[in-house]
């Protein structure tokens, strides 16, 4: 039977690492989080795949979520790198609460997974950026966590972005780099400030204006709670978004429809970088 | 704009007195969602931080609650993520006062927070002309069930104008609330 998937409690961290545990003897070298419509190591050797219900006693409400989490190898080696992949993830939006949002990356940190890509579907503030195109996060602003609720964004929009620079990043970075110089097809990617907001109806005009004075280059609804998460943590975690439309006044804006069709396409640049980054790091 | 058929929301006493969006979300939500389609909201509220201490109408919104009132289950009157681009009629207003009514963009704030002065300026940097508690919620639950709306802001201090009242009444047909 399908859970209701709001308004109720996930396992707990500890319980879901058991059940993971149980199925998977080895600790992954990597965890990548897939957004609405990324599709990206679909090929894992060997690969395990549980719903999300049944380890994390909850399942995703929304379409293009599938909420299943794969692990394999990513090539026949038995050396290989052991990846996870988490097809979707839970949102504030759909009426979950902080603890749930977060327990994904509660379980990978507790699991002792040291590394953790992001991705998520953006939408595109920068006026250079272009549909499909790859952003790595360089910042990031928080306008999802629960401290909000209680006071208002005020705060939230008066000081500055917070920095993503670890090194995890700067590997994307220059394999991203690599990539676009050695691989035609591989656009190269953008870098730039990812702003986290709850959603779920999309920004009005005056709020795409505001972030964009705020120096946000891509907006979206979601991967903050993660990063917030493996903060401090041995878990390191970077973020990429997928832009799927870019704000320019007098167009008209695209659905959820929309946003998945150019997810598609970036999802290929995004499966040549993740095959790169998951050999060489 | 065609306003014929066009159905009024009377807000009065309700906006005024809510202390949070919640307060009155079942009542009115419901009669919103109820008439979804092809439909006009008109909503007043008290509002400050004007340049000018006159109603204002809104053009557009920034949303600085902190909350949205769509979170949780997607009610099926609506997409589960809303377009609220373009939802506010400003232009072409019939009668006399309307039309002549400064527009400007709302901030609309968390109800209770009295932000100061130089926070004032900050989000006035950042596009919020003047500012509510709770217009810019109530306008996210009417655009997601298709609604499009006229938002009027009057300074807290003033009076209904009743001149003004008549006339946003003269455009209506049918009073749901």
């Amino acid at each position: 039977m399908k859970t209701e998937s709001w308004n109720i409690e996930g396992k707990s961290a500890v319980s879901s690492v058991g059940i993971l545990k149980a199925v998977c003897k080895r600790v992954p070298d990597a965890a990548v989080v897939l957004g609405s419509g990324v599709n990206v190591l679909m090929d894992l050797h060997d690969p395990v795949a549980m719903p999300f219900e049944e380890v994390f006693g909850i399942a995703p409400t929304i379409a293009g979520h599938s909420g299943s989490l794969v692990i394999g190898r990513l090539t026949e080696a038995q050396d290989s790198p052991l990846v996870a992949v988490l097809r979707g993830r839970f949102h504030l939006y759909e009426g979950h609460n902080w603890p749930v949002v977060t327990l994904p990356a509660r379980v990978l940190v507790e699991w002792g997974v040291p590394k953790l890509f992001l991705t998520n579907a953006a939408g595109g503030l920068n006026k250079s950026f272009n549909v499909g195109d790859l952003m790595v996060l360089t910042g990031y602003r928080d306008f999802l966590n629960p401290e909000h609720k209680e006071t208002g964004l005020i705060a939230a929009v008066s000081k500055d972005a917070t920095a993503c620079s670890n090194s995890l990043t700067a590997k994307i970075l220059e394999i991203g780099k690599k990539l676009s110089e050695s691989d035609q097809s591989f656009v190269p990617m953008q870098q730039g400030i990812y702003a986290a907001c709850l959603g779920p109806s999309y920004e009005t005009m005056a709020e795409i204006e505001m972030l964009r004075r705020l120096n946000a280059d891509a907006v979206g609804m979601s991967t903050v709670p993660e990063l917030l998460t493996t903060d401090g943590t041995n878990t390191q975690s970077a973020a990429i978004s997928v832009v799927t439309n870019v704000w320019k006044e007098g167009e008209a804006m695209g659905g959820h429809e929309e946003v998945l069709e150019a997810s598609k396409q970036a999802s290929l640049r995004l499966d040549k970088l993740f095959h790169a980054l998951l050999t060489n790091s | 704009m065609e306003l014929k058929g066009a159905k009024l929301i009377d807000f009065t006493g309700k906006v005024v007195g809510a202390q949070h969006f919640e307060s009155f979300s079942d009542e009115v939500t419901k009669a919103v969602r109820s008439h979804s389609g092809n439909k006009v909201a008109v909503v007043i509220d008290p509002g400050f931080g004007f340049d000018a201490e006159a109603p204002h109408l809104v053009a557009d919104h920034i949303n600085l609650t902190g909350t949205n009132p769509l979170m949780g289950p997607n009610d099926a009157c609506g997409e589960r993520f809303p377009v609220v681009n373009d939802i506010y009629l400003t232009e072409d207003m019939p009668g006399k006062i309307l039309p002549a009514i400064q527009r400007g963009i709302l901030g609309g704030l968390k109800h209770g927070v009295a932000p100061s002065a130089s926070e004032i300026a900050k989000l006035k940097t950042l596009g919020a002309e003047f500012f509510s508690y709770n217009l810019a919620q109530t306008m996210i639950v009417a655009a997601h069930s298709g609604w499009k709306v006229i938002g009027i802001v009057v300074p807290s201090r003033l009076p209904l104008d009743g001149a003004l009242m008549n006339e946003i009444k003269s455009l209506v047909k049918e009073e749901i609330v």
